[in-house]
């Protein structure tokens, strides 16, 4: 294996090890990048994580989440109260009925066309502002920048690694957890408020939390890169920034590329749901269509976000291909080209930011929200963050179920037979749809056929993770090693067999590891399903923002903060333990 | 040569460049674009008066009523007059704060809601049917309810899977939920939490597909969508016509005198108020399901403000 692939599976795994906090599939878009084709990263960690399942703390892991599986199944109130509303199946047939009869008046589409460059734009602008404020951050995050630099030739190899920066480790995690912890629909409704009716809005609610993700991630990468040509520059007397562009930076400028289109292809989601509260483009034209029940437009725009999924995803998938400089060179000048595009679509007006009205209602709404005020009692708020967990946890578990079966299903390998490959393009088509219909819009829909209560929440975000974990799972399938596999079956190993020992091994850690982090994930999304009345601290937000009650939202983010926070660690000790 | 500039110029080739070439246009596109006045949304002239309103229908004819508004308005007034769509009803209250509204035809509720944050607003006329306006309860046919009488027979609703509309609609929120509490039963005896389907539409095809047993909504929108015979009266009846109370109104920023000249807020209420006195201003009432528009005062709105309040919905 070569240094390089080395240095991929290491990131790989470190990744995993220190908690996708804003990683996991984030550590898969990059160690991909590079590793995809010769290195077995996603393999290594996986087979270890197989081999050491059933150890001791493995298995309390296991039974704290059956507890919390358990509790979760009480509080959506499956088996003890009626859930589903049969009646209710014709609204829902009617829904996707009209997906055979989209909406294509050329007034129409003129608007959808329109709608669909406002949200790439807003996406591509937000993106490539986290992916500047990554770089910058990165470089400043990273060990390799600080402990490198100033120190003297002849002095023994600094200590690296979590461990060694423990102290600050708990601190920087929180620190970086405030920006990132507050879902951008939230970084949505305060820049409303304060910037008012400005492209700027939607595009700073997405760079912000994503600037967050994206310095950690690139820091990350930056300190798994072999030090040695850095060190040899900084040897020969070269400055700190000579050095990194010379030494560190070609490495891995195919990581950082890949990891900001994996970036995008987010953003291009959260750009949907920002559409929803203010900031135009397929969000906003998707809710105002849901609102006058005009299914076949719905379609029309839902089918618009699908090309729009496949589109990026075919881009970034080509992306991930080692070699293909020229390509990369193409892509990256065709980026350049739309994001200057995009400000002149978009023409945000940077004057905002600076201008007094601005920073007075900036005053304000802190002067408002200061101190954090109690929506309505302790017991209230501890009863509407355990009803949050909960939807989380059932978010994932239905989100990881499907998403799992989906995953085999649709799984292409070189070779397979015309059904199996035509299996793989339905699974896919379905995991694109899926993620294409926004949590808020599944809660919407489920509200035909589930009772009100936390149950359509759930499921809503359950099937939005499906389709993300879905087509995370395919992928940790499409890059497994399959030389275990071939051996069991030359050895003449039945399927299932084949499956249980060769496979399930190799994926089980990976695909845990996915669904934990997207559990994180789900607890800030959460806040987007509050419309339904699905309870939880998500319904709170929205009642709060209904009556502009500035200080109970303060408690209501804290309290939203806190959880994730907790979510994080507790998935991160959890990935530990199961490795 | 290893240089810092070639580093540099290295660092623009390999992946830097989009982000660069993005601020230095971000930068340039801003500067040329409405700094001048340095007050963001505020105090420049030439600047077209911006008319809005909420959410509250079928985005479509919303659009075609608010644009067909401002063509009549700009023609009276000889300003230019540009309709600026919203997503929802906190959203409206939000930029009409913010200044990046004008004029904005306002429910009760939300108009309050404006009103408070921006004491120094107008309000500058209502329909003639707001002063009179009322909501219905409607509910699922199997779920036990029958029509009633009076709003203290709404108590049958207690216990109900019950839905609102969009929280802040006075007519599918905040009056229903008064009329519930007066015949005794609270948001909070209700089965479960009360929904909020976000739109009137939504709420009557939610009561129809029986997932919540009741609703209430804008009588105006159960009347237009019972004559258009698109409600399966099979499914979902009518409990209770509620009593009247005052909802809609426009509501002006106060700064528009500053901003369109003196005297600018007596011209455009005069404008309203005499709409219905040409053939074309009757066109665009009708729009509106009205006839003529009226004077409309503060006190008006006393009533939503003092439940408002009760409800926790002013913050």
């Amino acid at each position: 294996m070569s240094p390089q692939a080395d240095a991929r599976a290491g990131v790989g795994e470190r990744s995993e090890e220190e908690g996708p906090a804003g990683r996991g599939p984030d550590s898969s878009a990059y160690s991909l990048a590079g590793s995809r084709a010769d290195s077995p990263a996603p393999v290594r960690a996986g087979s270890r994580s197989g081999l050491r399942a059933a150890s001791r703390p493995g298995r309390w892991w296991v039974a704290g989440a059956v507890l919390l599986v358990a509790w979760s199944l009480w509080g959506s109130g499956i088996g003890r109260e009626p859930v589903l509303n049969p009646p209710g199946w014709p609204s829902l047939r009617s829904f996707f009925a009209a997906a055979l009869s989209p909406d294509l008046s050329a007034d129409f589409l003129r608007r959808t066309l329109d709608a669909t460059l406002v949200t790439i734009a807003f996406s591509l602008l937000g993106t490539v502002l986290a992916v500047l404020t990554g770089l910058v951050g990165g470089v400043l995050m990273s060990e390799a920048w600080w402990q490198r630099g100033g120190r003297a030739p002849g002095r023994g190899a600094p200590v690296r690694g979590p461990r060694s920066r423990a102290p600050g480790w708990l601190l920087t995690r929180i620190a970086l957890g405030i920006p990132r912890g507050i879902h951008e629909a939230v970084w949505g409704i305060i820049l409303l408020v304060i910037l008012g009716r400005d492209p700027l809005v939607g595009i700073l609610a997405l760079a912000i939390p994503f600037g967050v993700i994206t310095a950690k991630v690139y820091a990350e990468i930056i300190d798994e890169t072999p030090p040695g040509p850095y060190d040899a520059l900084i040897t020969a007397g070269a400055g700190r920034l000579l050095a990194f562009v010379y030494a560190t930076l070609p490495r891995i400028w195919g990581d950082l590329l890949a990891y900001g289109f994996y970036r995008f292809d987010c953003a291009l989601r959260s750009a949907v749901i920002l559409g929803m509260i203010g900031a135009g483009g397929l969000g906003f034209e998707l809710i105002t269509a849901f609102q006058g029940l005009a299914y076949e437009r719905m379609w029309t725009l839902i089918y618009a976000l699908i090309a729009l999924g496949w589109l990026f995803d075919r881009w970034s998938a080509s992306l991930r291909h080692p070699g293909r400089a020229r390509w990369k060179r193409t892509s990256l000048l065709l980026g350049a080209a739309l994001t200057v595009g995009s400000l002149l679509y978009l023409r945000p007006d940077l004057a905002r930011l600076v201008s007094a009205r601005t920073w007075e209602r900036a005053g304000a709404m802190l002067a408002d929200a200061i101190p954090p005020s109690l929506p309505s009692t302790w017991a209230d708020l501890l009863g509407d963050a355990a009803a949050t967990v909960q939807m989380s946890v059932l978010a994932i578990v239905v989100g990881s179920g499907i998403g799992v079966v989906a995953a085999f299903l649709g799984v292409h390998q070189v070779g397979d037979g015309p059904v199996r490959a035509a299996v793989a393009a339905l699974c896919r088509v379905l995991l694109l749809t899926i993620r294409a219909i926004s949590p808020p819009v599944w809660a919407l829909l489920l509200l035909f056929v589930v009772l009100p209560g936390p149950l359509p929440g759930a499921l809503a975000l359950g099937l939005y993770n499906a389709g993300v974990l879905g087509r995370l799972f395919t992928e940790v399938l499409e890059t497994m090693d399959r030389r275990p596999v071939l051996s069991l079956q030359l050895l003449g190993a039945g399927r299932i067999t084949t499956f249980v020992y060769g496979v399930l091994p190799l994926v089980a850690g990976r695909f845990t590891a996915y669904a934990l982090y997207r559990w994180e994930i789900a607890i800030r999304e959460t806040v987007v399903v509050g419309v339904v009345g699905a309870g939880g601290l998500g319904r709170v937000l929205e009642s709060q923002r209904a009556s502009f009650d500035y200080s109970g939202m303060l408690t209501v983010v804290i309290a939203l903060l806190l959880l994730s926070l907790l979510v994080d660690l507790a998935s991160a000790s959890a990935r530990r333990a199961w490795r | 040569m290893l240089t810092r500039r070639a580093a540099l110029a290295r660092l623009a080739l390999t992946g830097a460049a989009v982000t660069g070439v993005g601020l230095t246009a971000s930068c340039s596109t801003g500067g040329g674009d409405g700094s001048a006045d340095g007050g963001g949304a505020g105090g420049g002239s030439g600047q077209p008066l911006r008319i809005s309103a909420i959410p509250d229908q079928d985005p479509d004819a919303l659009t075609e009523r608010e644009e067909a508004f401002a063509a009549h308005l700009a023609s009276v007034l000889d300003i230019d007059v540009e309709y600026v769509p919203v997503p929802d009803y906190a959203a409206s209250v939000s930029l009409f704060g913010a200044g990046d509204l004008d004029l904005v035809f306002y429910g009760g509720l939300t108009g309050v809601q404006a009103q408070l944050q921006n004491p120094e607003a107008t309000i500058v006329a209502q329909r003639d049917i707001d002063p009179s306006f009322t909501s219905v309860f409607i509910a699922n046919a199997e779920a036990g309810v029958s029509p009633v009488d009076s709003v203290e027979g709404l108590s049958v609703m207690a216990g109900k899977r019950f839905t609102f509309g969009s929280e802040t609609s006075t007519s599918g929120r905040l009056m229903p939920s008064y009329f519930l509490s007066q015949a005794g039963v609270a948001e909070s005896d209700l089965a479960g939490e009360p929904g909020f389907s976000g739109s009137h539409d939504s709420t009557i095809e939610l009561v129809t597909s029986g997932s919540y047993e009741a609703g209430a909504l804008n009588s105006q929108v159960w009347q237009a969508r019972m004559e258009e015979g698109s409600i399966d009266t099979d499914k979902v009846i009518e409990v209770l016509v509620s009593p009247e109370f005052h909802d809609y109104h426009w509501l002006l920023r106060g700064d528009a005198d500053e901003r369109f000249g003196d005297g600018f807020t007596q011209q455009l209420t005069d404008a309203m108020l005499t709409m219905h006195e040409s053939e074309e201003g009757r066109a665009i009432a009708e729009f509106y399901g009205a006839q003529s528009f009226i004077p409309a005062k503060a006190e008006d709105y006393q009533q939503i403000e003092e439940v408002a309040r009760e409800l926790g919905l002013i913050g």
